[in-house]
C-alpha cells in the first residue's frame, strides 16, 4: 500500500468545508424558500459565503501538495 | 501519489506549479476572445436589442397616434352631425315661421279685400237708396197732384164724402209733413 | 492517456493507478522543453476553444433580426444569462454594461475549456492544468483591483479591509484576516477552485477507466463483473462531471460579478 498521508489529512480538513457549505446552502434555500422575491438579495451572499467557507478546503488541497 | 509528489518535487510536476507558457497561452487567447467579444459579439446583440424594444416601443407608439387620430376623427364626425341637426331644425324652424307669416299676410289681404268690397257695396246701397229718395220725392208730388185731381174730379157728385176726405188728407198731410221730413233726413 | 491504455502491461498483475503525470501529455513541439514544456495538447485546446467561441457567437450574433432564428435564439439566449442572470443582477443595473464583454468571454472560456474534459478524443479539460486557472483568476483580481482604485483611489484599500462598525479593539485582528481573504485568499480560491475541481473530476473518470479496464481485461475470473459496476460508476461520475463544468463556469463567473460589485460599491 503506497501513498501520502498529507492526502489523508487533506480528506479529513475537506469534511470542515463540506458542512459549511452544506450550511451555506441550506441557509440561502431556507431563505428564498421563505421569501422568493429575496433571492436576488441573497445569491450573492451565498455565493460569497460559498468562496469564504470553500477557501478552507482549498488551501488544505494547496498545503496537502505544498507539504 | 508518493512517488507522483517525489516526481514533483523534483520535475516540477507538482500540479500546482503552473507552467509559464499555460499562462501565456492562455492570456493571449483569453485576450483575442475578449477582444472579439467586445468588439464584435455584444455590440451586435445590444443593437438588436435596441432595435428590438425600439420597435416595439415604436409599435406602440404608432398604435397609440393612430387610435388618438380615429378618436379625434370620431368626434370630428360627430361634431359635424351635430351641425348638420341644429342645421336641419333651424330651417325647418325658419320655414315654419315663414309659413305663419305668409298665413297672416294672406289673411289680412283677403280682410282687407273683404272690407273694402262690403264698403264698396254700403256706398253703392246708399248711393241708389238715394237715388230712389230723391226719384221718390219727384214722383210723389205727381201722384199727389194726379191723385187730388182724382178725388176732386169724382167727388163733387157726393159731397158729404169729398168733405171728408179733403178734411182727411189735410189732417194727413199736416201730421205726415214733419215725419216725412223726418224720414227724408235719416235716409 | 499512452500510460493508460495498458497500465498492467509493465506491471505483473498488479493494479497501477492512474497518476498526476498521466494528466501532463507529450507535447506536440517540443520547442521549449528547456524550460520544461512545450507546445501541448492543452494549450492547443485553449486556442481551439477560442476558435470555437468567437466563430459560433458571431454566426449568431451577425444577421440581428427583430425575431431570431433558431441560432441566433440560442446565442441571444446564452448572452441574456450572462447579462441579465450574472451581470444585471449582481452587479446592478447602473454601471454593470462594461463588464458585460468581460463576464461573457469568462463564462463561456470556462464552460468551454471544462467541456473539453467530456468530448471524446479531446479528453481534457484544460483548466485542469493550473496555469489556465491561474491566468484568469489573474486577470479577474487585477480587474477588481484596478476598478477599485479608480472608483475610490487609493482610500480603496482602507474601505476594503476595515469593515464598518467592529469594535476597536478587535479592529486590527479583524484587518489582518481581512487583508489575508481579501487580497491573498481570494485570487487563490478563485482559482484553483477551477483547477481543483476539474483536474479531481478528470482523474476520478481516469480512474474508474483505469480500474474498469483492468478489472476487465487482467483481474482474475471472479473480480470481472466488478468491472461491469465501476464502468457504471464511471458514467455516473462522467454525467456529474458535465453538471460539475457548467457549475464551476458559473460559480467563476459569479464570484467575478461579485468581486466587481464589492470594489464599486461604496461600502464594503
Amino acid at each position: 500500500m503506497e501513498g501520502n498521508i498529507n492526502l489523508v489529512g487533506y480528506g479529513l480538513s475537506a469534511i470542515g468545508g463540506a458542512i459549511g457549505v452544506g450550511l451555506v446552502f441550506a441557509a440561502y434555500i431556507n431563505g428564498v424558500a421563505r421569501q422568493p422575491e429575496a433571492q436576488r438579495v441573497l445569491q450573492p451572499i451565498a455565493f460569497l459565503g460559498l468562496a469564504l467557507t470553500e477557501a478552507l478546503a482549498i488551501l488544505g488541497l494547496v498545503f496537502a501538495f505544498v507539504l | 501519489m508518493k512517488e507522483a509528489v517525489i516526481l514533483a518535487a523534483e520535475e516540477g510536476v507538482n500540479p500546482l506549479v503552473p507552467n509559464i507558457w499555460e499562462i501565456a497561452v492562455t492570456l493571449i487567447g483569453f485576450a483575442i476572445l475578449m477582444y472579439i467579444v467586445a468588439k464584435k459579439v455584444v455590440p451586435a446583440f445590444e443593437k438588436t436589442y435596441a432595435e428590438r424594444a425600439e420597435a416595439i416601443e415604436g409599435g406602440i407608439a404608432k398604435a397609440e397616434a393612430a387610435q388618438a387620430e380615429a378618436s379625434a376623427a370620431l368626434d370630428e364626425y360627430k361634431q359635424q352631425l351635430l351641425d348638420a341637426r341644429t342645421e336641419a331644425n333651424r330651417i325647418r324652424e325658419d320655414a315654419r315661421a315663414e309659413g305663419a307669416q305668409i298665413l297672416a299676410e294672406l289673411k289680412d289681404k283677403a280682410a282687407a279685400e273683404a272690407n273694402r268690397i262690403s264698403e264698396q257695396a254700403q256706398v253703392q246701397i246708399a248711393a241708389e237708396r238715394q237715388a230712389a229718395v230723391t226719384s221718390l220725392r219727384s214722383e210723389v208730388g205727381v201722384l199727389a197732384t194726379e191723385l187730388a185731381g182724382k178725388i176732386v174730379g169724382e167727388s163733387l157728385n157726393d159731397d158729404a164724402r169729398s168733405a171728408r176726405v179733403v178734411d182727411r188728407f189735410l189732417a194727413d198731410l199736416e201730421a205726415s209733413a214733419p215725419a216725412s221730413q223726418n224720414a227724408g233726413a235719416s235716409n | 492517456m499512452i500510460a493508460l491504455a495498458r497500465p498492467a502491461a509493465a506491471n505483473e498483475g498488479g493494479f497501477v493507478p492512474p497518476t498526476l503525470e498521466d494528466m501532463h501529455l507529450p507535447e506536440i513541439l517540443p520547442w521549449a522543453a528547456e524550460y520544461g514544456t512545450g507546445f501541448g495538447k492543452q494549450m492547443l485546446l485553449v486556442l481551439l476553444s477560442v476558435a470555437l467561441i468567437s466563430w459560433f457567437f458571431l454566426a449568431a450574433s451577425r444577421r440581428g433580426q427583430l425575431v431570431p432564428g433558431k441560432l441566433q435564439h440560442l446565442g441571444e439566449m446564452s448572452y441574456n444569462f450572462v447579462r441579465n442572470s450574472v451581470g444585471k443582477d449582481i452587479i446592478g443595473e447602473r454601471d454593470y454594461r462594461p463588464f458585460v464583454p468581460l463576464l461573457f468571454s469568462l463564462f463561456f472560456f470556462i464552460l468551454v475549456n471544462n467541456f473539453f474534459g467530456s468530448v471524446p478524443l479531446l479528453q481534457i479539460p484544460t483548466p485542469s492544468h493550473v496555469g489556465t486557472a491561474y491566468a484568469l483568476a489573474g486577470i479577474v483580481y487585477i480587474t477588481w483591483i484596478v476598478l477599485g482604485l479608480k472608483k475610490h483611489g487609493i482610500g480603496y484599500f482602507k474601505l476594503a479591509v476595515v469593515p464598518a462598525g467592529v469594535p476597536k479593539a478587535i479592529l486590527p485582528l479583524i484587518v489582518i484576516i481581512e487583508i489575508i481573504s481579501t487580497f491573498l485568499v481570494r485570487p487563490v480560491t478563485h482559482s484553483l477552485r477551477l483547477f481543483a475541481t476539474m483536474l479531481a473530476g478528470h482523474l476520478i473518470i481516469m480512474l474508474s477507466a483505469a480500474g474498469s479496464e483492468f478489472l476487465l481485461m487482467d483481474a482474475d475470473f471472479w473480480f470481472k463483473p466488478l468491472g461491469v459496476l465501476t464502468i457504471a460508476g464511471g458514467v455516473a461520475m462522467y454525467f456529474f462531471e458535465i453538471l460539475i463544468q457548467v457549475l464551476q463556469a458559473y460559480v467563476f463567473v459569479l464570484l467575478t460579478a461579485i468581486y466587481i460589485q464589492g470594489s464599486l460599491a461604496e461600502e464594503h
